[in-house]
């Protein structure tokens, strides 16, 4: 059952004199109580705009928002019970870090004792109970973020939206701030959205992913299958790295491609599709092998173009047949890498050669 | 490494505009004192203080002046605050043309702005085509002319109160807190007077004092519509008396000091409010 829905949701800005922009077109999902889903996407895509609509700072064009199956489009912000965390953290710079955590249910009219307590649970909740009467400018960049989050989570709220909360901390805190999001989230079984352009933080923190691109939905799945299976080229290139190349269909009824007459197997059904269909076929670095003693599908010869160590990967670009291809291999000291020019057989799955929609 | 060999290390030239600089702005003051001090041959003492405080109309225009400042403050955050906020908050396309039209003060002069209001205010002011009066001849009555010397003090004060207050909003980004604040559940009057106002409180106080400087010193519009303002007064005794004007100008001199000490001490702490990373 679906907790949040959007429904058919659009929204244009401008007109007037201009030609309106169609920021967000069609956007339509549900949902599921506890659930964290990520908006992926690069920038301009659509996805704050979306979740602005959530939080009711922008009032959708067209369509509907329900929480419960409840209409909040037309509700105003603050009578809405959805929480926001934002990227510049918005804490109020006149006022302590319970003061902060503090205002939304001192604006409810809480009794100042349940207040005081909450206040408390959450101070504990993010791990910062010695840091109540500190105030914003006194706290690092990380701090600043979980009393934001802690301010958000007092209310209860029915949704919490996080609009980029990391985009402005260094990498590392990054990383474990995400998870302490993730956990917390677990923990009180809040419904989430939250809103990044890093796939990588949406692939560690999210049950699903929506990822946009020009104001649309592109696909929806959970990380695995955005990742393994992305049905678009736009999906395929902004998710991980992805070797893409333009083939044929060679024979439908096995799945067999041409790139450059290079033939690939593929596991994707191809039925629907005649032969000598142009298509694009996709596969990514890390699903090439050098061949071994087990004769695998795909087994192709292929020339070492270069060689890139990228830390705990190594990157080589092969050629095969007059296409370029990347594999990925872990970087093992121990097992000796190819020459660059040597002649070499790489092999991948029927399963790791994707065809893609434009 | 301390102080004296930190010293040591800024070169010459440094030194030289800077002392340079030092004395181009206290001379005049040391003069203006020194010589405020001696209104009693071979006697330094605060005799023409005294004779300044103690003559009837310095009271009566220097409370004046205090009272139609205090009232221009006022008037002039009521009306720059919410502007200001809902330019940066809906209408920011807007901002050009409103920092344009605060700017004008700086290109039209005081003595055209008195002589428009002297014209379009000295007569009453009917609805069109009927002869009921909406607003009576300002200039007729002292609390009218008061009513006109406070709304030209709000135009020359303009320049600074708004940009005060619009600098302070963009130092606390105010679209983001009020986003904030709104999404936990407060309301507009709630987002200004507990998150907007409080966290303008040192752009607000900048332009207030400011604003008081102008007032306090302001003659033309205050000559021309004929108040007891001290701007005029200080004017007036300057033509006939030697040693008070230079009193008064020293004493005006150390409360804009007093104003600004005021405003480092207010403002010292927030300038870390961005916050550590």
């Amino acid at each position: 059952m679906a907790y949040l829905t959007l429904s058919n949701i659009s929204k244009a800005f401008g007109g007037g004199l201009h030609e309106p922009v169609l920021a967000v077109k069609d956007f339509d999902m549900e949902i599921k109580k506890g659930e964290l889903v990520s908006f992926l996407g690069p920038s301009g895509c659509g996805k704050t705009t979306t979740l602005r609509m959530v939080a009711g700072f922008e009032m959708p064009t067209t369509g509907v928002i329900l929480i419960e199956g409840e209409d909040i489009t037309s509700k105003l912000p603050n009578q809405r019970n959805v929480g926001m965390v934002f990227q510049s953290y918005a804490l109020f710079p006149n006022m302590t870090v319970g003061d902060n955590i503090g205002f939304g249910l001192k604006i409810a009219k809480k009794p100042s004792e349940e207040v005081k307590q909450r206040v408390k649970e959450m101070l504990d909740l993010i791990h910062m109970a010695e840091y109540g009467n500190r105030y914003p400018y006194q706290l690092s960049g990380g701090q600043q973020q979980r009393v934001a989050l802690a301010r958000a989570l007092a209310l209860k709220p029915d949704v919490l939206l996080l609009d980029e909360p990391l985009s402005a901390l260094d990498a590392k805190i990054r990383v474990s701030l995400r998870s302490e999001i993730r956990t917390i989230q677990k923990q009180l079984g809040i419904t989430a959205i939250y809103v990044t352009h890093d796939q990588e933080e949406a692939m560690s923190i999210s049950d699903r992913i929506v990822v946009m691109h020009e104001g649309k939905i592109e696909q929806i799945g959970t990380p695995f299958e955005i990742y393994n299976f992305p049905t678009t080229v736009f999906v395929a290139n902004f998710v991980g790295t992805l070797n893409t190349a333009n083939g044929e269909v060679a024979d439908p009824a096995t799945g067999l491609l041409s790139v450059d007459g290079v033939q690939f197997e593929s596991a994707t059904v191809l039925k629907d599709r005649k032969k000598g269909e142009k298509v694009r076929v996709a596969i990514r670095p890390e699903r090439f092998n050098f061949v071994s003693q087990e004769k695998k599908a795909n087994v192709l010869d292929c020339k070492i173009e270069n060689i890139n160590f990228l830390g705990s990967i190594v990157r080589i670009q092969v050629l095969i047949g007059n296409t370029k291809f990347y594999m990925d291999t872990f970087n093992n000291p121990l097992l000796e890498l190819p020459k660059i020019g040597a002649v070499e057989q790489v092999t991948c799955s029927r399963e790791a050669v994707l065809v893609l929609d434009e | 490494m301390n102080l004296s060999s930190r010293l040591r290390n800024i070169p010459f030239w440094s030194w030289l505009w800077f002392i340079l600089g030092a004395l181009y702005f206290i001379l005049p003051l040391y003069a203006t004192l020194d010589f405020s001090l001696r209104m009693e041959r071979d006697i330094i003492g605060f005799k023409a203080y005294l004779s300044a405080f103690e003559d009837p109309d310095f009271l009566k225009t220097f409370g004046y002046s205090v009272s139609i400042a205090i009232v221009t403050i006022l008037v002039s955050i009521i009306l720059t605050i919410p502007t200001a906020y809902w330019v940066r908050l809906r209408l920011p396309e807007a901002r050009r043309i409103v920092e344009f039209i605060t700017l004008m003060p700086f290109v039209v002069p005081a003595i055209i702005l008195v002589f428009g209001l002297i014209r379009i205010y000295s007569s009453p002011i009917t609805i069109p085509f009927t002869d009921i009066v909406l607003i009576p001849p300002l200039t007729t009555f002292k609390f009218g002319t008061s009513i006109l010397v406070v709304a030209g003090y709000m135009v020359l004060g303009l320049p600074y109160m708004y940009r005060s207050v619009d600098t302070g909003m963009r130092t606390v980004d105010v679209r983001t807190l009020t986003e904030a604040a709104q999404s936990l559940g407060a309301n507009w009057y709630t987002i200004i007077s507990q998150v907007i106002l409080p966290n303008l409180r040192s752009a607000l106080l900048s332009g207030a004092l400011l604003t008081f400087a102008i007032v306090i010193g302001e003659v033309v519009l205050a000559s021309f519509l004929g108040v007891p303002a001290f701007g005029p007064y200080l004017f007036l005794l300057g033509q006939h008396r030697a040693f008070e004007p230079a009193a008064l100008t020293f004493t005006t001199f150390l409360m804009t000091w007093a104003a600004m000490g005021i405003i480092q001490l207010v403002t010292g702490g927030q300038g870390q409010a961005t916050g550590a990373h």
